[in-house]
């Protein structure tokens, strides 16, 4: 009898401390794939890279934000707030005097060792692997689920679907689809190939990219580069102005190429595109207006 | 090692404590500067052991800044004390094992390491020490047998494995294109600040008896110094303690590497300046260039950290950017 009774009343016990231990903190699994404990309502958040400050405050969760990266300069009020490095050289002591009770970092981006040392200081680290377009709006879902800001989350991708599918729609008007060869930096000469974020937004904009094949960011010598023909050239920096223009007429020596013959080679803000946040798809309908230029006159 | 007058045992002692109390002195700076402006009061009552309200200013001082400072006095001292020891077995001032390739070639190690994505310890350590095993055979066959103790051949061919090493490691940088690519470029520049307590702890058992087995053969070096007929008469198999020399040393450097990337000029500056301030005693100069080695990387750590106002130089950029005006302005000291 009495152990019928402790059969039935340890697990009673179990449950009973799970839940409460679970009214203060969850487990969730991250898309590395850990699993992380973290806070019902995380209340001190530090972002690792800038895509996720855009997020967080495209979720209108900005307030919660101690610290951020360097380069965290979208919005305008993420500019204030304390910086703690770079997202490939994070201060680890700077995060830590944040007391965070979440940080929020990038698989491919973050070093691993910080990601590590965080977790071995008990600071709970979810790291986020947006790789699409899909991933992305998984991304802001998950974080949305993070920060109580679940509604806004669906929003936010109910809005970034309407815009893709007005894109397509768009796009499926176009006749011809030029290739397009996007240069990322200035030297080496680097593409983005396959299985890339701008390979997608490059298709989805009615273009076709001319530097797919096994790598991902494949390195050109100008030889291939002249010898692939490009329609379109783009060019995407940080830096600009003199810069792009000396590039713009190093290129301009070869009107072989097509996309010199009928100037269009364009610069866009690297910004726009490198960072997996909700501001990808203002590159997207840039991206569609440099790719197809004859569906928006017809519109006009 | 044979300490036979109390005189030179009681130089040791003095000189010894006296840099130990540097090294104290450095550390504690050390712990207490950093990024986040912490107050002395708070800071004492960290150091000594009070509980205090805010764990955080704990955390930083004990878990981020103080095994940083264990792990820049342990390079530091690894790193002057291999330049001093290959500085007396090839009787060459310019011998420093970064020099010579040794660094070199554990980097193609680590950096192969990183690449197939081991853990830092110890895949990534063995590969490194595999490296710079294989660079030290690599010198020993193109000047083996007798040109061993030229000096000329080995410095010379350290030189050209450097340079060969050097461009494989440029060229496995360049075949790399994710983000490990970040990670290789900073740990190359030199990178203290991702260890934690416990890998420190892991270096120490490794760099410590090394530290212990190179005193013990201080004397041996004193000896090989005069010359290798010298060296004969008083009965020391030369062939013997350079191969143990070398080989402990490689294994001190290539630990290092593998935690901190390549740290040059140390290995330079210290010894010469220990040499210019002590005399050429390597009884005293292996201590000191342990002790001196120590504080001056906590030293250039410390302006690595402080110095910038958004982030950190690598600590290799302050090494020898500290390091070689201070060698040349000694040497001109040391000519007038």
């Amino acid at each position: 009898m009495k152990k019928r009774c402790l059969i039935l009343v340890v697990p009673v016990l179990i449950c009973f401390f799970i839940t409460q231990a679970q009214s203060n903190e969850r487990c969730v699994t991250d898309q590395a794939g850990r699993i992380v404990s973290l806070p019902d309502k995380p209340e001190r958040i530090v972002s690792l890279a800038p895509n996720i400050t855009e997020i967080i405050f495209a979720l209108a969760r900005g307030h919660l934000l101690k610290g951020v990266t360097t380069f965290s300069d979208f919005p305008v009020e993420a500019k204030k707030i304390y910086k703690v490095g770079s997202y490939v050289k994070l201060d680890l002591e700077r995060i830590v005097s944040l007391n965070p009770d979440l940080c929020i970092a990038v698989k491919d981006g973050n070093p691993k060792d910080v990601v590590d040392r965080l977790e071995s200081l008990g600071i709970p680290v979810y790291a986020v692997d947006p790789k699409s377009l899909d991933g992305l709006m998984q991304t802001i879902f998950e974080v949305g689920e993070l920060l109580n800001a679940g509604d806004r989350a669906e929003t936010l991708i109910h809005n970034m679907r309407l815009r893709i599918q007005r894109i397509k729609f768009l796009v499926a008007k176009a006749e011809s689809t030029p290739r397009v060869f996007w240069q990322i930096g200035i030297s080496p000469i680097i593409s983005a190939g396959s299985n890339t974020f701008i390979n997608e937004l490059i298709t989805l904009a009615g273009g076709k990219n001319i530097a797919c094949g096994t790598s991902r960011y494949p390195r050109f010598s100008r030889e291939q580069v002249l010898s692939l023909a490009p329609d379109v050239f783009i060019i995407t920096s940080m830096e600009k102005g003199v810069v792009f223009d000396e590039l713009k007429a190093d290129w301009g020596l070869w009107p072989e190429m097509p996309a010199v013959r009928n100037n269009r080679i364009f610069l866009v803000d690297s910004n726009l595109f490198d960072r997996p946040s909700p501001r990808i798809l203002d590159g997207l309908e840039l991206l569609v207006e440099l790719i197809h230029p004859e569906l928006f006159k017809e519109k006009h | 090692m044979s300490i036979r007058s109390p005189f030179i045992l009681r130089r040791i002692i003095t000189i010894s404590l006296l840099l130990l109390f540097v090294l104290i002195v450095v550390m504690l700076a050390g712990v207490s500067m950093g990024s986040t402006k912490i107050g002395l009061k708070m800071l004492l009552q960290s150091l000594l052991g009070e509980k205090m309200a805010d764990t955080m200013l704990d955390t930083i001082v004990w878990q981020i800044r103080f095994p940083r400072v264990l792990l820049a006095g342990l390079v530091g001292a690894t790193l002057s004390l291999g330049g001093l020891v290959f500085q007396a077995i090839l009787r060459n001032p310019l011998a420093e094992p970064y020099i010579l390739g040794i660094s070199g070639g554990s980097a193609i190690g680590a950096i192969i390491g990183i690449l197939s994505g081991l853990s830092r310890f110890p895949g990534v350590s063995l590969t490194a020490f595999a490296g710079s095993l294989a660079t030290l055979f690599l010198l020993l066959i193109m000047s083996s047998g007798k040109s061993l103790l030229k000096k000329n051949t080995l410095l010379l061919s350290g030189v050209m494995v450097n340079a060969f090493c050097s461009a494989i490691i440029m060229f496995l940088v360049s075949m790399t294109y994710d983000a490990r690519l970040h990670n290789i470029i900073f740990w190359l520049m030199g990178d203290l600040s991702m260890c934690d307590i416990n890998q420190v702890g892991i270096l120490a058992l490794m760099l410590l008896p090394c530290f212990i087995i190179l005193f013990c053969y201080s004397h041996s070096m004193n000896i090989i110094l005069m010359g290798n007929e010298m060296a004969q008469t008083m009965g020391i198999n030369i062939r013997r303690v350079t191969a143990v020399l070398l080989i402990v040393t490689s294994f001190m450097v290539s630990a290092t590497v593998c935690y901190c990337g390549l740290l040059g000029f140390v290995g330079l500056v210290i010894p010469h300046l220990l040499r210019l301030v002590f005399g050429s005693d390597h009884r005293i100069l292996v201590p000191a260039s342990i002790l001196g080695g120590g504080s001056y990387m906590i030293i250039c750590d410390l302006l690595a950290r402080v110095l910038p106002q958004q982030g950190e130089v690598p600590v290799g950029v302050v090494t020898a950017m500290v390091g070689a005006p201070l060698f040349i302005y000694l040497l001109k000291r040391s000519k007038q």
